[in-house]
């Protein structure tokens, strides 16, 4: 049933069982270890020893804080170019077979993005102080 | 029951159950730990359909970077208190009659939907790096550049509402 | 597509015009000088594609099938870059004192209009969606521009999570389509292809329906449509509530004129014709109840949308028609009336007071310009009206429809007179923000004139469909 919804032949499935496995190994390597060292290691809790760790300094507060815009900034302009490095893997593999064509669209396309990168160079957006 | 079958069922259940809870547990924080659940549970999809590129970058953009980006806004919010307006029962009501209608439309459409004339020919391996990137640079290169002119757009967006008005500042000082 | 081009290398020019010139008024000059650039290569194509069309050489497909052109789509945009050119100068002034990035104001101006040249000549709905989104995020991010007003940042918020909720669902409604069709050509749509509805089919169509619906704010989808316009910086309501409004709306009209054509009639007249209803009756309505000018033009505005809902139930030659002429009927008036509005202080009904004493040239305009929206004969919102209704009347049962836009229309004289009775009929002092220059005079001048000259002689405005 549901056959319209795949439309990979059946052994592309049976291809993956080596990524499985070695996601499968993965999870349990560091369960058991965490599990392990959950097991076997000391346990002494006093009150100070459970507190977050803030580099030895006494807590203040607690991690909710409003902070600053800079960080959104970067996180967005992180995920535009993100994006764009994205789109260059289908390109690199059609590097050859796309020909001239192609690389002008990309060229395109990355001029439009060294455009920005520039303008938000020289904005400051990625000076910290100010 | 095929081995398909049985992978498809056990991620649209994740995918499902863990969409839900995006939308029913009540720590924010906890909504974006389920949904980056639900987007593995997609990229798992993506995989049964021999989309290996798709799957990728879904986990690498999704997962990675919009998750980030997430969690930072709700970071900034502070959301110490429980500061959730409360909608009237007579919203909640509305809104449940009005959704379970929508999902009463969609499901009697797609039960009488005929899928038969989705042209099925070659697309196993439409998802493939190879063949996505042949279409992209081919076929969509116009969508491709607009992409890129919405991105400097977002980017010039990000600007104005994220600097902060110096000049302004010293002016009024 | 040489405009198309330009509005993204207009757009990146302003950004760094932005880096480097200082002085404010000289970003509205050089955006002027832009925009004019702009009108004259809307300008060279539409004479470009005539010429090799005279020699049979011009192909209304580009891009593989991407975009489709014709001398209808590029003199929409002739026409709607030289209204944005008049905006300019008409509301330049005001834009820079929004806030401090005036150069990237304009440079979004710009990727807007790159997503309304991209609306008038989709041919696949990728490039619809791609469009839509170029004109919606600078939108969000411009009615949040006024950082120091809460009400601006509440509106570009609202705008924002609820345009991003309307995108979700018209990429859903592409999607359905796409399973039903499998094909995102807009001409490549046959809802009976096996003999019977292809019910998914019509499920996309519906998904659609409603996010283009809340991007042109058709009720019941309007409901962000009087904060975000009475949030944000007037001058940019001025451009989103006329420019961005009417491109989507000939996008509309497109997608359904092309796209679902072989769609039952009857079921389009049902279904946006209770549309229309709702939007003309809510939006004329609440629009009486409003003390302040600016949220009478946000509901105006609505009850316009739902006059132009009529092109969409049309969908014949004489809707295309009526569409140019409503376009620019509307968009003119409305720049009007929001250049009158941004010079005064006082932005409710007793801000009005007095004015003809006053400044009677500013009196004069606005009472043209709002008897254009009321639909009076001799302005061009008369023939806007009637043109779009007779599209509407040669579609099966839509008469009930029509006469109740008319009883509607009659409801919005009352509003708009009111204005017009406060700046002639009542006394007070109305205080100008800014002086108004000789160049503010000559625009509006211009649009005035337009308003009526169109009024007598729409066909102006067919000359080249």
């Amino acid at each position: 049933m549901c056959n319209f919804l795949w439309l990979a032949s059946t052994e592309g499935i049976g291809s993956y069982a080596p990524v499985l496995i070695q996601l499968l190994i993965a999870g349990a390597v560091v369960s058991l270890l965490m599990l392990l060292t959950h097991i076997l290691g000391p346990k002494r809790k006093t009150k100070d020893k459970l507190i977050n760790f803030e580099s030895g300094i006494e807590q203040i507060g607690n991690a909710r804080k409003p902070m600053g815009v800079k960080y959104f900034i970067v996180a967005i302009l992180f995920v535009l170019f993100d994006v764009e490095v994205i789109f260059f893997y289908p390109y690199a593999v059609n590097f050859r077979e796309l020909g001239t064509e192609g690389f002008l669209a990309v060229l395109m396309f990355v001029a439009l993005f060294v455009c920005g990168f520039v303008y938000v160079i020289k904005k400051g957006a990625l000076k910290w102080e100010d | 029951m095929s081995l398909h079958d049985i992978i498809f069922w056990i991620l649209s259940l994740w995918a499902i159950v863990c969409a839900i809870f995006v939308v029913i547990s009540r720590n924010p924080v906890n909504s974006v730990l389920f949904l980056i659940a639900t987007f593995f549970a997609i990229s798992g999809h993506y995989i049964l359909m021999n989309a290996q590129f798709l799957a990728i970058v879904n986990i690498i953009v999704y997962a990675g970077a919009i998750m980030v980006l997430f969690l930072f806004v709700i970071m900034l919010m502070n959301l110490n208190t429980d500061t959730e307006p409360q909608k009237s029962r007579l919203v909640h009501f509305a809104a449940l009659i009005s959704a379970g209608s929508l999902l009463l439309v969609v499901l009697s459409a797609f039960r009488k939907a005929e899928l038969t004339q989705i042209p099925v020919t070659d697309a196993g391996d439409i998802g493939l790096i190879k063949v996505l990137g042949k279409t992209l640079f081919d076929h969509y290169v116009l969508p491709f550049e607009l992409s890129s002119v919405l991105f400097l757009a977002a980017m010039v967006g990000a600007m104005v509402i994220g600097r902060k008005e110096v000049v302004e500042e010293k002016s009024t000082k | 597509m040489k405009p198309l081009i330009a509005t993204a290398v207009f757009a990146i020019l302003m950004m760094f015009a932005a880096l480097t010139v200082k002085e404010k008024k000289s970003f509205t000059h050089f955006a002027a000088i832009l925009m004019l650039g702009l009108v004259g290569l809307n300008v060279w194509e539409l004479a470009d594609y005539n010429r090799l069309l005279a020699s049979a050489q011009a192909s209304p497909d580009l891009f593989g099938k991407m975009l489709r052109v014709d001398n209808y789509a590029l003199w929409f945009n002739v026409l709607m870059s030289s209204c944005s050119f008049f905006y300019i100068l008409l509301v330049g002034r005001s834009i820079e004192k929004v806030g401090v990035h005036v150069g990237e104001y304009y440079a979004l101006h710009f990727f807007i209009l790159c997503g309304v040249f991209l609306l008038s000549t989709y041919n696949n709905l990728l490039i619809l969606f791609l469009g839509i989104e170029i004109l919606s995020i600078p939108q969000y991010i411009l009615s949040g521009s006024d950082k120091r007003n809460l009400k601006s940042s509440e509106a570009s918020l609202k705008y924002f999570l609820m345009g991003a909720f309307s995108t979700g669902i018209l990429l859903m409604g592409i999607v359905l389509l796409y399973g039903a069709m499998g094909t995102f050509d807009i001409h490549g749509f046959n809802f009976y292809a096996t003999g019977t509805l292809n019910i998914m089919g019509v499920v996309g169509v519906l998904f659609m329906l409603v996010a283009l619906g809340f991007k042109v704010s058709a009720a019941p989808m309007h409901f962000w449509t009087p904060d975000v316009y009475d949030g944000s910086p007037t001058p940019f309501t001025a451009f989103m509530a006329t420019i961005v409004k009417v491109s989507v709306f000939f996008a509309f009209m497109r997608l359904f004129m092309e796209g679902f054509a072989n769609l039952d009639p009857y079921w389009k007249v049902t279904v946006l014709g209770t549309i229309t209803v709702l939007t003309l009756l809510i939006g004329n309505i609440t629009a009486v109840y409003q003390q302040s000018v600016k949220r009478m033009l946000a509901y105006s505005s609505i009850a316009q949308a739902g006059f132009m809902m009529f092109v969409v139930i049309g969908s014949n030659a004489m809707a295309m028609k009526g569409m140019i002429i409503y376009a620019v009927a509307y968009t003119l008036a409305t720049v009007g009336i929001f250049g009158v509005l941004l010079k005064l202080k006082d932005y409710t009904y007793d801000g009005f007071n007095g004015l003809a004493k006053k400044h009677p040239f500013l009196a004069l305009i606005a009472s043209i310009c709002l008897m254009s929206l009321a639909g009076i004969p001799l302005t061009a919102g008369f023939f806007a009206k009637w043109f779009v209704i007779a599209a509407a009347l040669e579609q099966p049962g839509t008469f009930w429809l029509v006469i109740f836009a008319l009883v509607m229309a009659a409801v919005s004289l009352y509003y708009y007179f009111k204005v017009i009775m406060a700046m002639y009929f009542k006394t007070g002092e109305p205080e100008l923000i800014t002086p108004v220059t000789t160049m503010d005079k000559v625009v509006m001048a211009i649009i005035g004139s337009a308003v009526i000259v169109f009024g007598i002689a729409p066909d102006m405005l067919l000359a080249w469909i």
